[in-house]
């Protein structure tokens, strides 16, 4: 195809806080995909547009303050630039977004985006912010001192987009005009001899040489990832080139890497010359009065935990006042009824109520918690009230050897951990990132909440303050407070000790911008919060699908009815008998219907019994036992691996109730606090026995959703297998140490 | 002349001008790319560890480690800038 008919690639990159994915989203609305590319944890976004009959493809890279690859995430976005992706089209344009009201940082991006020598469109973006920050920008004069297009648009209010594509179309059919390089001769000199050498080693195929500013980053590049990153081209005696190259010039006074910042500021400065004129004194903007109170060693503190506290609120509440969650019940009740009036009792039934409604129902429960922690994270985070909390939790979080930037996807973690993961990629530190995702499933999420509300209720016992509707269940809310203190408790050793030991390193300095603030976008909000609600649903939904449906399997098979005591199935059939034979109105008033309904779940319970998952639970109860468990617990507790939050619904069916319980029901509780060891009367559950199943679920990797993400985010099985691993076993000594101690106290 | 004094060490509204950027390279190489240059002017924020500066019309957050600092020379010390 010509260039004329197929669409136009456009790469957008720019430095972060500039507007980006504000630009992004108006150019292309909702016609875009959000992918990942393999291997690594940045986002691949592609969007389209199109003017007049023009079609563009944009390419969203991941926002970055310079070119310079020094990991694998930042690799992807000069692969794509140079074409060396086989998953993107080659980059016909690239469009770079710069912050007017900080021109010269955002030209050393551009000056490196030049070097590639591909078309390149500048968007002015921030013309406002620059003005109320006092500054006057001479367009034209930048015009003529930047030889390429530059095109002043407002991203947010999506002015200038007609302009900015009929510039990208022109561009992109248009020689590229030379810029020239902002590197001294003598640098430039032995990049090329670099080039020389690196295509005359006899095995490289010449076809592939590798690209001038890859070589010229090899030169620049001290911290050895090039050198190590496995490009067949990079060999030993080119490096041993590059060695010698770097002392030549340093003996020539252009140290290597301190010459790139110079070199570009440099040029960054002469392009600006009589473009930016700044006022006498820097004029104090609504953001700096804005920040004397929120950054504010005290006020800023109130006000943090004001928001925080607002935060959980509405975790908690929004759902229960939008009747989120109620319709989502009541949808799949209907969907469960739907079921058992098509399809006829057995395998098939059980495996689509609980296997599947009940499987994917486990996941769809929490969208409407999921959604709100995004919707207000993604508030807080488009006003840029998001950084501020970073510096302010800075102090605390260093004590631990993390940085500020760790705490949002912590907090997250109290709703849930797959967000909270997948929030962890605003940490560059990769030492930092991953001692994040491997502590935070540690944190007190929302499906731990129905166990530990199940459990107080049933055994700790109420005690109050006031009376009437002032009394105060302290003692159950202390319990409460206690299971959310421990996961934090847990997390900080953990990264401690994750610090100490496998990712011991030194600490790089910690330099985060702080945005303008501005008022949120409802759409930026709107979209970020739907891009990974969805992207959650999706995740999560197929992996918890595929093991909610094999621990059913696990819990139904071998169904062998010889096992059942006969005397009840015949029983079962009289009764069923005596019902078919009245009218249906009458039916749920029989005494017969009732204890139909026992002796139906006394089979249930001998068929779970007789299950593979029973035989599991009996088969582990030897190791239980310590904790104070029958085998019963020990089947709900390995039925939960996959998903914690299916822990009472198994209660229900192995203490013979039946499934579809919930934790506020009374007869759960009730037939809990009855239940006995087989063949005594003496009772399974006690206060320290609820104690340590608390303990137990609070620490425990229950969630197959978490390791999931947490494989997906980091690339290896590694770190989810020890995840699983450490929480696990330092779920169960905790266990074993509440109990033990609490019946030594008890006694 | 006029004293070299680490950056966490400016008082609130106080101004230098950045001297020095002592470090491994590849930090300093960080450093320079968000901005942080020799010559550019910082103003103090909020003091402390980690503070806040104004670099160039852009608040940084900067958290000095052991390895790492930034060097600056006081010059006119202007008070916290409101233009009147």
């Amino acid at each position: 195809m010509s260039v004329a008919t197929r669409p136009i690639t456009v790469a957008l990159i720019g430095n972060p806080n500039t507007g980006k994915s504000t630009l992004f989203n108006a150019l292309s609305g909702l016609r875009q995909r959000v992918g990942n590319y393999p291997g690594v944890t940045v986002e691949k976004k592609i969007g389209r547009t199109e003017f007049h009959g023009r079609q563009f493809t944009v390419v969203d890279l991941p926002g970055t303050y310079s070119l310079a690859p020094r990991s694998p995430d930042e690799m992807v976005a000069v692969d794509v630039l140079l074409g060396r992706r086989n998953d993107v089209e080659p980059i016909d344009v690239v469009l770079c977004i710069v912050d007017a009201s900080n021109l010269e940082r955002n030209l050393y991006l551009v000056s490196q985006v030049l070097e590639l020598g591909l078309p390149t469109v500048v968007a002015l973006n921030m013309t406002d912010v620059a003005e109320g920050k006092g500054l006057a920008l001479d367009v034209d004069r930048l015009r003529k001192q930047l030889p390429v297009r530059i095109v002043p648009v407002q991203a947010n209010r999506g002015t200038g987009l007609a302009e900015l594509k009929k510039q990208l179309a022109a561009a992109a059919e248009s020689p590229v005009p030379s810029v020239p390089s902002p590197f001294p001769e003598a640098f430039q000199q032995e990049v090329e001899q670099l080039g020389r050498r690196s295509s005359s080693n006899g095995h490289v195929d010449p076809k592939t040489p590798l690209p001038r500013y890859l070589l010229e980053r090899l030169l620049l590049d001290t911290s050895g990832y090039l050198a190590s990153s496995g490009l067949d081209t990079i060999d030993e005696p080119l490096l041993g080139e590059v060695r010698d190259a770097r002392s030549r010039l340093a003996n020539a006074g252009l140290p290597v890497p301190a010459i790139e910042a110079i070199a570009r500021y440099q040029w960054a400065g002469s392009v600006l010359t009589g473009v930016v004129t700044r006022p006498a004194q820097r004029k104090a903007t609504l953001t700096d009065r804005i920040d004397r109170v929120l950054t504010h060693r005290v006020w800023g503190a109130l006000v943090f935990l004001c928001v925080m506290l607002l935060l959980f609120l509405a975790v908690y509440y929004v759902p229960d006042i939008t009747r989120a969650s109620a319709t989502i019940d009541w949808l799949m009740e209907l969907a469960s009824a739907g079921v058992v009036r098509v399809v006829p009792e057995g395998a098939l039934r059980s495996l689509l109520i609980t296997g599947i409604v009940g499987g994917v129902g486990g996941v769809v429960v929490f969208l409407p918690q999921i959604f709100t922690l995004f919707f207000f994270i993604a508030v807080l985070e488009d006003c840029g009230y998001m950084a501020r909390a970073a510096y302010l939790m800075d102090k605390l979080m260093s004590r631990i050897g993390l940085s500020g930037k760790s705490f949002i996807p912590l907090l997250s973690s109290f709703a849930c951990a797959v967000p909270a993961i997948m929030a962890t990629r605003v940490i560059e530190n990769r030492r930092d990132r991953l001692v994040t995702i491997l502590v935070a499933p540690l944190m007190s999420c929302s499906a731990r909440l129905p166990v530990y509300t199940l459990l107080i209720a049933a055994f700790i016992p109420n005690l109050t303050i006031g009376s009437g509707w002032f009394a105060v269940p302290w003692l159950h809310a202390l319990t409460l407070f206690a299971m959310y203190a421990l996961t934090i408790v847990a997390g900080v050793a953990a990264a401690w000790v994750f610090k100490k030991t496998l990712f011991r390193g030194p600490t790089p300095p910690f330099v985060m911008e702080l945005p303008s603030y501005k008022l949120p976008g409802l759409g930026v909000v709107l979209h970020r919060m739907f891009e990974q609600g969805w992207a959650f649903v999706y995740r999560a939904g197929t992996l918890i699908l595929a093991v909610s449906i094999l621990v059913w399997a696990l819990a139904y098979y071998p169904r062998d009815a010889t096992r059942i005591d006969a005397a009840l199935l015949v029983r079962q059939a009289e009764l069923q008998q005596q019902l078919d034979a009245t009218p249906a109105a009458d039916r749920d008033s029989l005494p017969a219907a009732v204890q139909l309904a026992a002796i139906d779940n006394h089979i249930a319970a001998a068929h779970l019994e007789n299950s593979y998952l029973g035989r599991m639970g009996k088969a582990i109860e030897p190791a239980v036992r310590p904790l104070g468990w029958d085998w019963r617990i020990g089947c709900a507790a390995i039925a939960s691996f996959p998903a914690r939050e299916v822990v009472v619904a198994t209660l229900g069916v192995i203490y013979n109730l039946g499934e579809g319980q919930d934790e506020g029901s009374d007869a759960l509780q009730d037939t809990l606090r009855a239940a006995t060891w087989a063949g005594t009367d003496r009772p399974v559950f006690n206060v320290p026995v609820a104690l340590s199943i608390m303990v137990f679920f609070a620490l425990c990797a229950q969630c197959a959703s978490t390791l999931a993400v947490m494989r997906r985010e980091t690339g290896t099985w590694r770190w989810p297998a020890l995840t699983f691993v450490y929480m696990t076993t330092l779920a169960y000594v905790a266990a074993l140490v509440t109990y033990q101690v609490g019946m030594w106290i008890g006694s | 002349m006029h004293e070299l004094v680490p950056l966490p060490l400016l008082r609130p509204g106080q101004r230098a001008s950045i001297d020095q950027l002592l470090g491994r390279d590849d930090d300093v190489h960080r450093l320079q790319e968000l901005g942080m240059r020799i010559g550019s002017t910082v103003e103090m924020l909020q003091s402390g560890s980690p503070c806040i500066v104004n670099l160039d019309g852009t608040r940084l957050c900067f958290r000095a480690c052991d390895a790492t600092s930034v060097l600056v020379r006081l010059g006119e010390v202007a008070c916290p800038g409101e233009v009147a």
